[in-house]
């Protein structure tokens, strides 16, 4: 098969500079689309993998596997795990459990003017034990919140979530003030974005009697040994799985909500894509005359359309290429924050890949019509035009 | 014609076109011979079927009923793919509104048949040059059609139609477009390319004086032929 010069695609490219910025522009909208739902999956995907660690085992209660937030455990869980289970990773002599109170919350600045609107912000209750099982956490600035005190530390997230607030600043949370005595960050994981108060604090202030779970560092114990005192102790009507279990079991709750993203970039790209594929039939219905030559010359019809091909592809793989580099420069890191936490817009190789295969799969659907148009016209006709 | 060394061979060739419900034949019943070596005009007022023949001589039209014998190959028995392949090595096509294409230089529009063929990048440049050296375009290889004057279009499209050799040329109004100087010019290089390199021509032309280069003007009307003559060009 021989085929046309990749030089004609490729100067056929320039006959309209208005024409080929429009079917560049398309496809850069679409694909810049399509990269930032996929940059919205691989975000949420990644955060809640690094979130959850496989080393900790995760305790919560019957029922709430998919949502920590509506877990209730006995305060005793903790304690009882603690010395019913050998094994388990040891700090300063203790074994490192950490009880830990989850929940979403209103919060906004003290003197804000309309609380009531105030982002659900997620609030957790800790003590000290939970530096034990969550490495990632780092203390930036200030200090951690004091036992019994009306003080909280905040993720970098969390702040931005709360306009105004920072290190010493007052927030309402559930209408109480909290000071802001320390910034932690915990990179790409959930809990950059979350308010840390004292455990004791937080059961108060929700006037709970009990906690949402307790999270182990396995040590040299295993799930199974953390699972076998969960089935044998009844009473505490808990489970137990790894951490990492855990936030894999909340990703895929959020499949639907990403599949939803990128449908809706799909939905809305569409104007796009439409705009590309007439800018592009423009361009070759108006050279039938040329494409009747080229077959009058003995170029086959599917050297002719691999060409046009090419041409189309060409143009759109620039449209994914200037998305690429909107991703990477604007929509990179950019924080999604939610009432269980936030996350970063993943521009990964993934999220690369997808725009490119976007701008491919545009400049192939974009030259079907076109080369149906030139190609089934008979010869003597597309002379004739 | 001579039936001993005719090169194209029509027999109850009959074209039918349909427009809506309407059913037009430009072309019934044609019985023709061209000899090889010969300098053709087709003549007649339009609609009389002569760009119809053509198409079908050039194989870029189906045939509808009746057989068209191009030296072995009989046209209507051969598909899309094969008739491309066929014009590809047999036949060199010169139009009257030159169709070179715009984004290409002289020299590349000359060396688009080459490219349908086995040829090294040496092989083709020797005969694109040999070519544009033909039509005295030598100069004007790296210009672009738009640079170009309409006799010089024309002069790179007849490059382009002989630069595979092929040993048919056909020709649709090849002068049509062009001033009396430019048309002479033309009209010079087909007779030398019919006369020195033994090519076979087929042009269809209204101009008298055009079809006064040829040696046999065909006459058609409505579909038919109506009568050959002895054009005067010269062997």
């Amino acid at each position: 098969m021989k085929l046309l010069p990749f030089d004609y695609a490729i100067r056929n490219l320039g006959r309209s500079p208005k024409r080929l910025l429009l079917v560049i522009g398309g496809s850069a909208l679409v694909c810049t689309l399509v990269l930032g739902s996929v940059a919205f999956s691989r975000g949420m995907e990644t955060a809640m993998t690094a979130s959850g660690l496989a080393t900790n085992a995760f305790v919560v209660g019957s029922g709430s596997e998919e949502s920590v937030e509506r877990s209730e455990i006995p305060p005793s869980t903790g304690s009882i795990l603690a010395a019913s289970v050998d094994g388990l990773a040891m700090l300063a002599g203790q074994p490192a459990v950490s009880s830990e109170i989850h929940t979403a919350m209103p919060v906004s600045l003290v003197d804000a003017v309309s609380a009531e609107d105030a982002p659900p912000v997620l609030v957790r209750g800790f003590e000290p034990m939970a530096f034990a099982v969550h490495p990632q956490v780092r203390l930036r600035e200030g200090r951690w919140p004091a036992r019994g005190s009306d003080e909280v530390a905040a993720g970098p997230e969390a702040l931005a979530k709360v306009p105004g607030s920072a290190l010493g600043s007052h927030v309402a949370i559930a209408g109480v003030p909290f000071e802001i005595v320390g910034v932690f960050e915990a990179p790409g994981t959930v809990m950059h974005g979350e308010f840390w108060m004292r455990l004791d604090r937080l059961a108060q202030l929700t006037q709970r009697t009990t906690y949402s779970c307790v999270i182990a560092a396995l040590g040299t114990a295993e799930i199974g040994d953390v699972d076998a005192f969960t089935s044998s102790r009844l009473d505490l009507e808990s489970i137990a799985m790894t951490e990492h279990a855990y936030f894999a079991q909340l990703a895929e709750f959020f499949a639907p909500i990403r599949l939803l993203v990128l449908v809706t970039a799909i939905l809305i790209s569409s104007g796009g894509v439409l705009g590309g594929v007439n800018a592009m039939y423009a361009a070759f219905a108006s050279r039938v005359r040329e494409v009747g030559t080229l077959q009058a010359l003995g170029f086959s019809r599917f050297a002719i359309a691999a060409s046009l091909i090419v041409e189309s592809t060409v143009a759109c793989v620039s449209g994914s290429l200037v998305a690429c580099v909107i991703g990477l420069a604007l929509l990179d890191g950019v924080a999604i924050r939610f009432s269980m936490g936030s996350f970063g817009l993943a521009v990964d190789p993934s999220s690369l890949l997808a725009a490119l295969l976007a701008g491919v799969l545009l400049g192939l659907l974009g030259a079907i019509p076109a080369i149906v148009r030139c190609l089934t016209l008979p010869i003597p006709s597309a002379l004739r035009s | 014609m001579n039936d001993g060394n005719a090169f194209i061979r029509c027999s109850k060739l009959t074209k039918v076109y349909h427009k809506g419900d309407q059913e037009i034949v430009p072309l019934r019943d044609l019985d023709l011979e061209i000899e090889r070596g010969s300098f053709v005009s087709l003549m007649g007022p339009s609609g009389s079927g002569k760009t119809t023949l053509l198409n079908l001589i050039a194989g870029i039209d189906s045939v509808t009923s009746g057989s068209l014998w191009i030296g072995d190959n009989n046209l209507a028995a051969m598909s899309r793919n094969q008739l491309a392949a066929w014009r590809a090595h047999e036949v060199g096509i010169i139009f009257q509104s030159y169709n070179l294409v715009p984004v290409l230089t002289a020299y590349e529009n000359v060396e688009l048949p080459l490219l349908l063929h086995s040829m090294t990048r040496r092989e083709r440049a020797q005969r694109v040059e040999a070519a544009l050296a033909t039509v005295l375009l030598s100069d004007r290889a790296d210009h672009f059609p738009r640079q170009l004057s309409g006799g010089q279009e024309q002069r790179v499209a007849i490059a382009r139609a002989i630069v595979a050799e092929p040993p048919l040329l056909l020709a649709d109004e090849p002068t049509g477009d062009l001033d009396r100087e430019s048309a002479t010019m033309v009209l010079d290089l087909l007779s030398e390319l019919n006369r020195v390199h033994g090519r076979t021509i087929v042009m269809v032309t209204h101009d008298p004086a055009a079809a006064h280069r040829a040696q046999i003007a065909l006459h058609l009307d409505k579909g038919q032929l109506l009568r050959a003559t002895s054009a005067g060009g010269a062997h």
